[in-house]
């Protein structure tokens, strides 16, 4: 069967309303479906209140609808536990809320923390801090010149005084695909807990977080069709009692005396003060769409593209893939020879194609490859053939511009 | 090709990009200027051969945007042998042409900032072409 790639084009109305647009840049974030929007929309709408608060009917629906969503995000990712999954801002503070407030009580001078070459900024500078301030080391596990971890080095690296683990799923600058599940063996060996960072994996790829057992997963809802501000911290049971709240204020708490507080648990600890109640449903409405569709046939029809544009961005010379590995995502990173990324990008721009150009947030993995930008293109499933060729045909244009 | 991206990339930005103005590292100077942006990883510096309010030499090296790199090229080349006074003044002149505020419409402009014009057309390049400019006014500034 043929992926029915313009029908759903159709449920993203940014493509009714601009036709034109080639939009390559789903790594950043993706396009929204009409089921999104209504959601958001019908919340204010016709259902606006605050949750876990009123007696009133509007409040405690909204309550029901809003603790529904984390069912809808357990069946995504393979938990069986609703209350494994807190409602964040999005990956970088699900991060920031394992590292401050699961990690740093726990390492001491000496203690290490590991993480890999290939981490966006937001899975590398909360470890870097907390590492920092607690005298500990950040070891990074190195990527070859593909653009894949260097996992033969992982068992030195690994120890009884690295106290976490933290690794991408998907490289959002080389498109690689990690074996986690290899990754995540390796560190329960040793006790270990492992974050995984699922920003470009998650509603994409399936994900078994049992079947992984992995310990914590953290991902946004904006890079799955769903809105921005929102996000997801799933930790595992057994982890939750040792996630200390990490924002203070209303709605997280059992008892409150002037002396003393008493939290809930996990997840409701980390909810602290009125949630993102509209994000939070479309979340839920993307979780829907997304289990609608037949993701080995939307893989497939991504990767598809993806294999058809390196062939024909390679044919056409003087271009530079960084990143070629073995496994790898719907992202492709690339140089064209003698022009910066920026210029190719700006090209781009002026015929309709969005594009990324920069260190899209991996300063120090470009820096450690010797390539101080690229061009970084990213599929989804609304992408066609014809914005393949488009796309292609662009690039040849500021080729010959520039020769 | 469409006629505002031919101006965007004027002849003499493609020029000064393709062969750019004293483009070499000196680490040896006392005054280097980082012009960076950590958002497009454009990361040039200016070294600065400086003495009692003139500026002498000025080399530059780094990556970036064909925009940031010829505008860089030309910020070394209409700086250099200028007093601070003048170097500030042709600062506020550049700036002021790419933001669209020159205090002043009689300013004459030296062709090459001219050539920046087509950035006018681009609003998201204004960055790039203002990068060095930026610093370097700061730099000047603080050393009235
Ligand atoms: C791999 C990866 N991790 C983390 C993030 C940060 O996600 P957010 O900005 O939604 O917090 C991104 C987003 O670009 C990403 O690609």
């Amino acid at each position: 069967m043929t992926f029915p790639v313009h029908a759903i084009k159709s449920n993203f109305p940014i493509f009714t309303h601009r036709p034109e647009l080639v939009y390559l840049d789903n790594a950043a974030t993706s396009q929204k479906p009409l089921s999104v929007i209504q959601t958001i929309t019908d919340f204010y709408t016709k259902e606006n209140a605050n949750v876990h608060r009123g007696l009133y009917e509007l409040s405690s629906r909204a309550t029901k609808r809003y603790e529904e969503v984390r069912k809808k995000v357990i069946s995504l990712i393979g938990a069986s536990n609703q209350n494994t999954v807190a409602f964040t801002k999005g990956t970088t503070e699900s991060i920031n809320i394992v590292a401050y407030s699961f990690l740093k009580k726990k390492l001491k001078a000496g203690d290490k923390v590991v993480i890999s070459a290939m981490e966006h900024h937001a899975n590398l500078i909360p470890w870097q801090q907390v590492c920092k301030e607690s005298g500990a080391l950040l070891e990074i596990i190195p990527v070859n010149e593909v653009g894949e971890l260097r996992l033969e080095l992982l068992d030195s690296l690994l120890d009884k005084r690295v106290k976490l683990l933290a690794i991408t799923h998907i490289s959002n600058v080389l498109g690689t695909i990690n074996p986690i599940e290899e990754i995540v063996f390796k560190a329960h060996k040793l006790k270990i807990p492992v974050l995984i960072d699922g920003a470009q994996s998650v509603g994409h790829y399936p994900i078994d977080v049992k079947k992984l057992d992995i310990d914590f997963l953290a991902f946004s809802a904006h890079k799955m069709f769903g809105p921005l501000g929102t996000g997801v911290l799933y930790c595992k049971e057994a982890l939750a009692p040792h996630v200390d709240p990490h924002t203070y204020g209303g709605g997280s708490i059992k008892n409150v005396e002037f002396e003393e507080t008493e939290f809930l648990d996990y997840p409701h600890k980390l909810e602290a003060g009125t949630p993102n109640i509209p994000g939070v449903l479309g979340l839920g409405a993307a979780v829907d769409y997304i289990q609608q569709l037949d993701i080995h046939e939307a893989i497939h029809h991504t990767k598809n593209l993806t294999i058809s544009f390196k062939d024909k961005l390679k044919s056409l010379g003087g271009i530079t893939l960084v990143g070629q590995a073995q496994n790898f995502g719907s992202i492709v990173s690339f140089q064209v020879k003698n022009i910066h990324p920026h210029d190719v990008s700006g090209f781009l721009a002026h015929a309709n194609i969005a594009v990324r150009a920069g260190h899209h947030c991996a300063q120090p993995l470009l820096e450690s490859m010797g390539v101080p930008a690229t061009v970084r293109i990213s599929f989804s499933i609304y992408n066609t053939m014809d914005d393949v060729d488009k796309t292609i045909d662009a690039i040849l244009g500021v080729k010959k511009f520039w020769s | 090709m469409s006629s505002d991206l031919k101006k965007l990339y004027s002849d003499i930005i493609k020029r000064h990009q393709e062969a750019p103005f004293h483009f070499e590292k000196k680490t040896d100077m006392q005054n280097t200027i980082k012009a960076y942006n950590p958002i497009c990883g454009d990361r040039f510096e200016v070294y600065v051969d400086f003495d009692r309010k003139t500026i002498n030499q000025l080399h530059f090296h780094g990556f970036g945007c064909a925009i940031s790199k010829a505008s860089t090229s030309v910020l070394v080349k209409a700086l250099e042998g200028r007093t601070l006074a003048e170097a500030i003044g042709l600062c506020e002149n550049f700036l002021g042409f790419i933001n669209k505020d020159l205090k002043s419409n009689e300013v004459l402009l030296q062709e090459d900032f001219k050539a920046f014009s087509g950035v006018h057309d681009f609003p998201e390049r204004s960055d790039c072409a203002t990068l060095a400019w930026q610093e370097m006014k700061k730099f000047l500034e603080s050393r009235k």
